[in-house]
C-alpha cells in the first residue's frame, strides 16, 4: 500500500491508476464478472443486466448533471428514444445490433441536442423544468405515433442478432451488455481527462469564469447534452433488446427521478458514484422484495402488510444516505480507501 | 462474541422456518402471483390480491387440489414493468411455477409474448379484448366479459334509457379515458358499435395520468351537448369527474367500467355517485348468491374488521376458475403449463357460485362470457338493472 502522493510527472498525474495494484484488482473484478453468468440463475442474470443498463444510463446522466451541472429530468425520455429507435431499426428494418445500438445512440444524441438548446438561457431548476417538458413531448409522441412506436400497446423487439449470432436469452445478452458497459465507462472516464471534459467541469463550477477562460459555453453545454444523450440512448437500446417489449409505460417520469436518485446517492460528478448508485437503486427494491417475499411466503397473511414497507424502507434509506453521506457513496468509498491506505496510522 | 451468538440464533431460526417448507414441498403446486400492492393501481390491486390469497387459503384448508396444497408465491411489483418482468423470470425460471395470477394491463401486455413462449397460463385482471384470442395469445386468460363487450353492453343500456326517458333522435355520448393501454382498450370498439346501433359518440376526452381536475374536458362536453358519458378510469378518477361535473352543473348520466365502479365509488364520491351506472362482472361483496357464503366465512375467520368490495370478489372468482383448471390438470397427471391450459379450456359453463357469470373457454376462444351485468347506484347501494348479452360473433372476436 502506498501512503502518500508520489506523482512526479504530468503523465503520472493524468494516469487512471495510481499504482499497479488497482489495475490488477480491476482486471480480477472484470474477469470475475465475465464468468459470473455461468453460475447465475435467469433471475439474477436479469438483475445483473438491468444493473449494467442502469450504470450506463446513470453515467450518461452524470455527464450532463454531475459534470456539467445541468439538471436533466429527460433521462426517461432519452431512454425511450433509444428504445423505440431500436424497435424500429431491429424490428421493422431487421438490422443487426452492431449497427442498431450506435445508431440509436446517435439518434438520441440528436434529440438531446434539440432539447439541450434551452440550456443556453436556462440554468438550475428552470432547466430542469425545460427538460421535464422534453419528457412529456417524447412521451406524447411515443403514445400517439402508433405506426412507429405501437402506441399505448407497445412494440415487440426481436432478439439481438448479428451475422447468425442470436442473443436469445439473458446469459447471451450479458455478454453484449457487459462489454458495452465497460467500454462506455472507459470512454467516460477518459473523457474527463480531455479538453472537452475539463470544459464541462469548468462550466459546472462557474460558467462565467469558464467563458472568460475561452470555453464556448453554449457549444460545450450542447456537446454535453449530446454526449449524455448518446450514452443514455445506448442504455435505452440495450433496455429494449433486453425487455423485448416496450411501451410508453416503460418510461414514466418516475424512471427519470430514479436515475437522478442514482447519481445523487452515488455521487455527482463521479463515474464510480454512478456505478454505486446504479447498483444500489436497482438492487434495493429486489433485496427488499426478496426479504418481504421470504416473510410473506412463510406467513401469507402478512403480504398485505409487508409489501408497503418496501416503499417506506426505500425512502428511509435514501433520506439516511442524504443525511449521513451527502457527497454520495463514492465519497464514502474514498474515505474507506483513505483509511486503509494509511492503516494502521490513520491519524 | 455477542454478535456471533446473535447471528447464530438468527440462522437457526431461519433454518427452523425453512425446514417445514422443504418437507412439504413434494405435495405442493406452485402458483406465481404478480400483484400491485403499492403502485398506482393499488387502490384496486390490494383487495384483488387479498381475494386471491383468501381463496387459496380456503382451498388449501378444504384439501387443496386433490390433496395437494397450492403454494401461492405472491409478490408486489408496484406497477413497475421492469419489476414485473424480473418477478416473472424469477417465478418461471427459479421457482418453476405452473401458472401465474397476474394483474393489470402494464404487466400483462409486457409479458404476453413470454407467457406464450414459456407456456405459462397467465390469468390477468386486465380484460383487454385482444387477449381473448388464443391464436395470438394462447396462454392468456381472465374471468369477465372483455372491456369491449362491457362498453357495447353499456351503450345498449344508453340506447334503452334514452328511449325510455323520451329522448328524440340519437343519444349523444362521450368517452372519457386515460391515454394508456387500459384507458384506450375499448374505445375503438365502442365508437364502431355506437355507429351500428345509432348512438352518437360526439366527444372523446383524454384524461391525463393522475389528473386532479377535469373541468376543461367537461366544458367541451357541455358545449357538445353530451347526455351520457363513459368514464374509463379507476375509482379515484371517476369520483373527480363526478365532482367537477357537479361543480359545472352538468346533467350528464355517467357510467364506468369494473375498475371505476364498485362499492368504493360510493365510499369515495358519496352522494355524487347517485344514479351512476357501471359494469359489474363480479358481484358486490355480500350479494346473496350461493358462492358468497365461503367469502363471508373467510372474512369472519381471517380479517373480520376489513371492508371488502367487488375487487375482492373479482380476485376470488378468478382464483376459483384456475383452481378448477389445476384440479383438471392434476387429475390428468399434467400439472404443467400446457396441462393447466388444456384443463381450463375444457371448462364449459363453469359456475363460480354466482360471484361472476358462468365461464366457458375453448382452445379457439378465450372469451369467458358474453353476458355483462350493469348496475346503478341507488340510495348508496349497487342495484342491478340488467344483464346484456352480446352475440359471440366472429367480427368482434379479439376487438
Amino acid at each position: 500500500m502506498r501512503c502518500g502522493d508520489f506523482r512526479e510527472s504530468y503523465a503520472e498525474d493524468m494516469s487512471l491508476f495510481e499504482s499497479p495494484l488497482p489495475r490488477v484488482l480491476l482486471s480480477g473484478l472484470l474477469l470475475f464478472l465475465l464468468v459470473l453468468p455461468q453460475f447465475a440463475t435467469t433471475y439474477w442474470l436479469d438483475v445483473l443486466n438491468r444493473i449494467c443498463i442502469a450504470i450506463i444510463g446513470a453515467v450518461g446522466l452524470n455527464v450532463v448533471t454531475g459534470y456539467t451541472g445541468l439538471i436533466s429530468l429527460g433521462t426517461a425520455a432519452f431512454l425511450a428514444v433509444g428504445g423505440f429507435a431500436t424497435a424500429a431499426m431491429a424490428g421493422k428494418a431487421g438490422l443487426p445490433f452492431v449497427i442498431v445500438i450506435p445508431l440509436s445512440g446517435l439518434l438520441t444524441a440528436m434529440v438531446g441536442l434539440v432539447f439541450g438548446i434551452p440550456s443556453l438561457r436556462l440554468k438550475g431548476l428552470y432547466l430542469a423544468v425545460a427538460t421535464l417538458a422534453a419528457h412529456y413531448i417524447v412521451e406524447f409522441t411515443a403514445t400517439h405515433w402508433d405506426s412507429m412506436t405501437g402506441g399505448v400497446n407497445g412494440i415487440s423487439i426481436p432478439p439481438a442478432q448479428f451475422a447468425g449470432l442470436v442473443l436469445s436469452d439473458d446469459r447471451k445478452m450479458f455478454y453484449l451488455i457487459f462489454p458495452v458497459t465497460v467500454g462506455l465507462l472507459f470512454f467516460t472516464k477518459n473523457l474527463f481527462r480531455t479538453k472537452v471534459g475539463k470544459a464541462f467541469v469548468a462550466i459546472r463550477d462557474q460558467d462565467i469564469s469558464a467563458e472568460v477562460m475561452g470555453v464556448n459555453v453554449f457549444r460545450y453545454k450542447l456537446l454535453s447534452f449530446a454526449v449524455s444523450s448518446f450514452i443514455v440512448g445506448v442504455a435505452g437500446s440495450l433496455l429494449a433488446y433486453q425487455a423485448r417489449i416496450i411501451s410508453p409505460e416503460n418510461f414514466p417520469i418516475t424512471l427519470a427521478i430514479d436515475y437522478l436518485g442514482m447519481v445523487i446517492i452515488g455521487g455527482l460528478g463521479s463515474i464510480l458514484g454512478s456505478i454505486f448508485g446504479a447498483i444500489f437503486i436497482t438492487l434495493l427494491p429486489e433485496m427488499l422484495r426478496l426479504g418481504t417475499d421470504a416473510l410473506s411466503n412463510q406467513w401469507p397473511a402478512l403480504m398485505q402488510l409487508v409489501a408497503p414497507l418496501k416503499a417506506g424502507v426505500f425512502g428511509l434509506v435514501v433520506i439516511l444516505f442524504l443525511i449521513f453521506e451527502p457527497d454520495g457513496m463514492a465519497a464514502r468509498w474514498n474515505h474507506i480507501k483513505a483509511y486503509w491506505k494509511l492503516y494502521p496510522f490513520s491519524y | 462474541m455477542m454478535a456471533g451468538r446473535n447471528l447464530r440464533a438468527v440462522l437457526v431460526a431461519a433454518l427452523a422456518a425453512l425446514v417445514p417448507a422443504l418437507a412439504s414441498a413434494q405435495q405442493e403446486i406452485k402458483v406465481g402471483g404478480i400483484f400491485d400492492l403499492t403502485g398506482v393501481t393499488s387502490d384496486v390491486g390490494k383487495p384483488f390480491a387479498q381475494g386471491v390469497q383468501d381463496c387459496v387459503a380456503v382451498t388449501n384448508d378444504a384439501g387443496g387440489i386433490n390433496g395437494k396444497k397450492i403454494k401461492l408465491l405472491g409478490a408486489d411489483y408496484a406497477y413497475k414493468i421492469d419489476q414485473a418482468r424480473a418477478l416473472y423470470k424469477k417465478l418461471v425460471n427459479d421457482d418453476k411455477v405452473v401458472m401465474i395470477q397476474g394483474w393489470g394491463t402494464g404487466d400483462t401486455e409486457a409479458l404476453k409474448d413470454f407467457v406464450g413462449q414459456d407456456k405459462i397460463p397467465y390469468f390477468s385482471g386486465s380484460f383487454a379484448a385482444p387477449l381473448s384470442d388464443p391464436s395470438k395469445f394462447p396462454y392468456n386468460f381472465y374471468v369477465a366479459p372483455t372491456y369491449s363487450e362491457q362498453l357495447r353492453s353499456w351503450l345498449d343500456w344508453v340506447k334503452q334509457d334514452y328511449a325510455k326517458s323520451g329522448g328524440k333522435g340519437k343519444a349523444k355520448v362521450a368517452f372519457m379515458f386515460g391515454d394508456n393501454a387500459y384507458g384506450k382498450a375499448p374505445i375503438a370498439a365502442g365508437e364502431k358499435y355506437g355507429a351500428e346501433i345509432g348512438v352518437d359518440v360526439v366527444d372523446k376526452a383524454v384524461l391525463p395520468p393522475n389528473f386532479q381536475d377535469a373541468t376543461s374536458q367537461l366544458l367541451t362536453m357541455k358545449q357538445k351537448g353530451v347526455e351520457y358519458a363513459y368514464i374509463n378510469v379507476t375509482t379515484t378518477g371517476v369520483s373527480l369527474v363526478l365532482r367537477d361535473a357537479k361543480k359545472l352543473g352538468l346533467t350528464v348520466k355517467f357510467g364506468s367500467n369494473p375498475y371505476g365502479f364498485s362499492e368504493s365509488l360510493v365510499a369515495v364520491a358519496g352522494p355524487l355517485a347517485e344514479g351512476v351506472t357501471g359494469v359489474v362482472p363480479h358481484v358486490p361483496f355480500g350479494t346473496p348468491v350461493p358462492g358468497m357464503k365461503v367469502l363471508e366465512a373467510a372474512h369472519q375467520k381471517y380479517h373480520p374488521n376489513d371492508k371488502h368490495d367487488a375487487m375482492y370478489v373479482r380476485g376470488w372468482a378468478t382464483c376459483l376458475v384456475w383452481t378448477e383448471g389445476l384440479k383438471g390438470a392434476e387429475k390428468a397427471g399434467q400439472l404443467n403449463g400446457p396441462g393447466v391450459k388444456a384443463a381450463v379450456e375444457k371448462l364449459a359453463d363453469f359456475s363460480t357460485g354466482g360471484l361472476s357469470q358462468s365461464v366457458t373457454y375453448t382452445p379457439t376462444d378465450h372469451r369467458p362470457t358474453m353476458t355483462t351485468s350493469i348496475y346503478q347506484i341507488q340510495g348508496g347501494k349497487l342495484v342491478k338493472i340488467g344483464d346484456y348479452i352480446m352475440p359471440r360473433t366472429k367480427e368482434w372476436f379479439g376487438l
